[in-house]
């Protein structure tokens, strides 16, 4: 399996760079797989405000968030998510907030 | 799904009863009708299949051609389902249904094949190779052997009534949403995204992909409808225009999911069911759904890519091809236009929607899979296989030059889409319908 290393830890990613446990995520983690997973050097503070807000949602419903809810939480513009994660938000903005692969055509 | 199974590999075999694989072959046997049987026992494993399947091209690997596939569904055929078959095994080449040989099903039928049917155009006797191959998948789905992302969508689907689980209430709050942003761009507060109207002409259905995640596509086709002054609507329940059952071989969930649009048409009374851009949502809910439910529907249903391509030709929309100045190239989804039959509206489209139109080769009906169909996109499992087997449309599209790839498929943009970044494309991969709104030349047609 591939994998990452954060912190002295070793992480392992399933085939589609998905965190394999989304429990190890934080902070660390999301700057390196940024790196790894969307060639993101810096994550800005519009990038945290999305994966913060998908962090607390999936923590609470186990769901990944509607782009709509992320767009009225974070106040960006849904052209903005696609420019700032190039792998849009659920292969982009979710993977690196550490959750699952989301079901379906994604 | 719970975390370990979505590590889990693939399926493993190892825990079967003889029982489980009894009823397996009694599900094989009922999937073999007489048409399939001519198939299994025609294949003479010439090979002439090897050089339309994109895993062969793309991998070399002489096990990825479809006619092995065939031969291991025929070979258990033939020591089960004929008469000498299993006495003659020396000969025939016939082989039990062993916890070996379904280790081997699983990952030839699930891991190597995106039931794209092109195999089909290059075999000799023209056999139906995907339709066996489903015939295959369906006896794992008894023996609960798909892969779990895979039967985890279709589960979602039955459960939820989409195949993202999105709830009423998100989906009306992303309709309004989408509703603002279509009077916004159309400078008309009358503009609607009409949910639940009865009677209307069309009633539309989407990916829940473009609800949950990638709402642009539903504003560009709203904008269209609009444009044109159609009457139609969505429903608030049933919308989804999947259906993961025609890929994991499940007919009774594959049943179950188109029979809802169904019933909605007829809860709704809507004169035509429209199916959005999605090529194997196209291809179960217009050509599998009637089998599955044994009905023959009171209406039609078409793509939505025909319904724009009619709006074109009757003058309810105008394009100014000027407002796309990119390359435009097309890729032709394999369950809309080989297994679908949608083949030159998209064309006829594009040459009004872009200046620069140009078609990758081979096409149409010959076109290669993106390799993201099949249920491939949904099982992470064979993932670097997948991307490795789409290099064979990444090099169709580069050998165009274009910078805008149009799929009227959201399995396939999916796909076409990680294709541009593992080989740096560098192309926009759009639905028909965005590149259409783009060009959209608003109070430029007549309403009739």
């Amino acid at each position: 399996m591939p994998f990452i290393e954060a912190g002295g830890r070793r992480l392992e990613l399933n085939e589609e760079g998905f965190l394999a446990d989304p429990q190890q995520w934080d902070a660390e983690v999301a700057a390196i797989l940024a790196k790894a997973e969307e060639g993101l050097d810096h994550l800005s503070e519009e990038h945290w405000a999305v994966i913060n807000f998908i962090r607390e949602h999936y923590t609470q419903t186990n769901l990944a968030p509607m782009v709509r809810s992320i767009c009225k939480t974070t106040g960006l513009q849904l052209r903005r998510i696609y420019e700032i994660f190039p792998s849009g938000p659920a292969k982009g903005a979710c993977k690196l907030a550490g959750l699952p692969k989301p079901d379906g055509c994604v | 799904m719970a975390e370990k199974d979505r590590q889990n590999p693939e399926p493993q075999a190892g825990t079967l009863t003889e029982t489980d694989i009894a009823s397996a072959v009694g599900v094989f046997r009922s999937k073999i009708d007489h048409g399939l049987a001519a198939a299994l026992n025609s294949c003479v494993h010439c090979g002439l299949c090897a050089e339309s399947c994109h895993y062969y091209l793309a991998t070399g690997n002489p096990g990825m051609q479809p006619a092995l596939k065939v031969k291991l569904l025929q070979s258990v055929y033939r020591w089960h389902l004929t008469a000498t078959g299993k006495a003659l095994s020396s000969l025939t080449g016939a082989h039990e249904l062993d916890q070996a040989m379904i280790q081997e099903w699983i990952d030839a039928l699930f891991g190597s094949c995106s039931m794209c049917g092109r195999c089909t155009l290059n075999c000799t006797v023209g056999l139906p190779i995907s339709r066996l191959v489903r015939a295959g998948r369906s006896a794992l789905v008894s023996m609960n052997l798909v892969p779990s992302e895979l039967q985890s969508t279709v589960d979602t689907a039955v459960d939820k009534g989409n195949n993202m689980g999105i709830v009423r209430e998100d989906w009306l709050e992303t309709a309004q949403w989408i509703e603002e942003e279509l009077q916004q761009e159309v400078g008309d507060p009358k503009a609607r995204i009409p949910i639940d109207q009865a009677d209307v002409r069309l009633l539309y259905t989407v990916n829940p992909r473009e609800i949950k995640f990638f709402p642009l596509s539903l504003l560009a086709t709203a904008k269209i409808l609009h444009a044109a002054g159609e009457s139609w609507t969505f429903s608030s329940d049933y919308y989804d225009v999947t259906n993961y059952g025609l890929f994991s071989g499940d007919d009774s969930a594959a049943a179950l999911i188109s029979g809802r649009l169904h019933e909605t048409m007829g809860r709704l009374r809507a004169g035509m069911l429209v199916l959005g851009e999605c090529g194997h949502g196209y291809n179960a809910n217009h050509w599998e759904a009637p089998e599955w439910l044994a009905i023959t529907p009171e209406y039609p249903s078409r793509s939505i890519v025909r319904i724009i391509a009619g709006f074109l030709r009757q003058g309810r929309i105008k394009l100014d091809p000027a407002r796309n100045q990119k390359r435009v190239t097309l890729h032709d989804p394999c369950n809309l236009v080989r297994l679908g039959g949608v083949i030159e509206d998209q064309r006829f489209i594009l040459r009004q929607a872009a200046a620069d139109f140009v078609e990758m080769y081979p096409n149409r009906e010959k076109s290669f899979c993106c390799g993201g169909g099949g249920g491939q996109l949904s099982m992470t499992t064979y993932a670097k296989r997948r991307l490795e087997a789409g290099k064979i449309k990444a090099e169709q599209i580069a050998k165009t030059g274009a910078k805008v790839v149009v799929a009227p498929c959201h399995n396939c943009i999916d796909q076409l889409s990680e294709l541009n970044k593992e080989y740096k494309l560098g192309v926009e991969v759009k639905t028909l319908s965005e590149v259409v709104a783009d060009a959209l030349v608003l109070g430029g047609a007549s309403h009739s």
